[in-house]
């Protein structure tokens, strides 16, 4: 087994990581705004509008974010 | 052909229920025991000896002790080494777990979503835990990334909560999904080969042994990922920005 350090197993650590970070906060964002729309207010098609948005943001945040990180 | 998701269906082997719910026996609870039990016997004979010129199962022990203790010192620094019990076990089931489910005839514990979402709402409850424990309300902090202007604020609180909400949800579907799609690769290329016969079966049957040793690969990879996300996000509880 490599060592926790080798650079293939954190690079391709690092490729897994971040296509399924950016699916997962869209997935998120788009439920809560369903939530939103179904049980809070009665505003149908904008809770998920703006959820998937922000989980757009937050997913593109996440990996911007975590690329900075390995800059260092 | 076969159907190529027909060999992750699970089927009652003892039928139980306790209290009115079904706790029933099937092949991937049976799975889960000899991951336990395999674990557990590796890792026990091999820290009994204690030698100083270690055995090859001693050897290989030491290799994994010493490859976690390198995940959680990169990700958490010294402190996190209270969780180590925790992180290592983490570790050997779901590696156990990925391996022995290559083995033809068994079965992938991974690939059931409950498995790996059970496992990541645990992770993410945990750091949840210890984070509230050590910061009180200030953990809330988390929700507002330092330097962010007043203004921002009603901007930035949804935008975080969402990626705190992802985080479960990435680390459950991220090893399911993985797990799932390489043995229907795998189904797909051996149905390809049955039905191929002689004279073109070899084909998808080559590639299913180039596929197999990537699978072995991924096994390894995806436990590494799960142990080093859950230490990240434990870390990101313990240091607080």
């Amino acid at each position: 087994m490599a060592s926790s350090q080798d650079p293939l197993f954190t690079g391709l650590g690092r490729a897994m990581r971040v296509g399924t970070d950016l699916l997962a906060s869209l997935i998120v964002g788009g439920f809560l705004g369903w939530l939103v729309d179904s049980y809070v207010f009665d505003s149908t098609p904008w809770g998920v509008s703006i959820g998937l948005v922000l989980g757009l943001v937050a997913g593109i945040r996440n990996a911007y974010r975590a690329a900075k990180r390995w800059g260092t | 052909m076969e159907d190529p998701l027909h060999s992750f269906e699970l089927h009652t082997i003892i039928p139980l229920s306790l209290f009115g719910i079904d706790i029933s026996v099937n092949k991937a609870v049976v799975l889960m025991w000899i991951i336990v039990g395999v674990g557990s016997v590796f890792l026990l004979k091999a820290g009994a000896a204690k030698s100083l010129v270690p055995s090859k199962l001693q050897s290989l022990a030491e290799l994994l002790v010493d490859f976690i203790r390198g995940i959680i010192q990169d990700t958490m620094g010294p402190a996190g080494m209270r969780y180590f019990p925790f992180i290592s076990s983490l570790f050997v089931f779901i590696l156990f777990s990925n391996l022995l489910g290559l083995i033809p005839g068994s079965y992938t514990v991974t690939s059931q979503i409950v498995v790996t979402g059970v496992f990541a709402i645990a992770v993410y409850g945990l750091s949840l835990v210890i984070g509230f424990q050590l910061h009180g309300a200030k953990f809330l902090g988390i929700l507002v990334p330092p330097g962010t202007p007043g203004w921002l604020l009603p901007l930035m609180i949804p935008i975080e909560l969402i990626s705190q909400l992802a985080r479960p949800i990435s680390l459950a579907v991220r090893l399911f999904a993985n797990m799932t799609a390489g043995h229907v690769i795998l189904g797909v290329l051996f149905g390809l080969t049955i039905g191929g016969g002689l004279l073109i079966g070899w084909l998808p049957f080559s590639f299913t042994i180039v596929l197999y040793g990537l699978e072995v690969g991924i096994a390894f990879i995806q436990a590494y990922i799960f142990v080093v996300l859950t230490c990240v996000y434990i870390g990101d509880a313990i240091h607080l920005h």
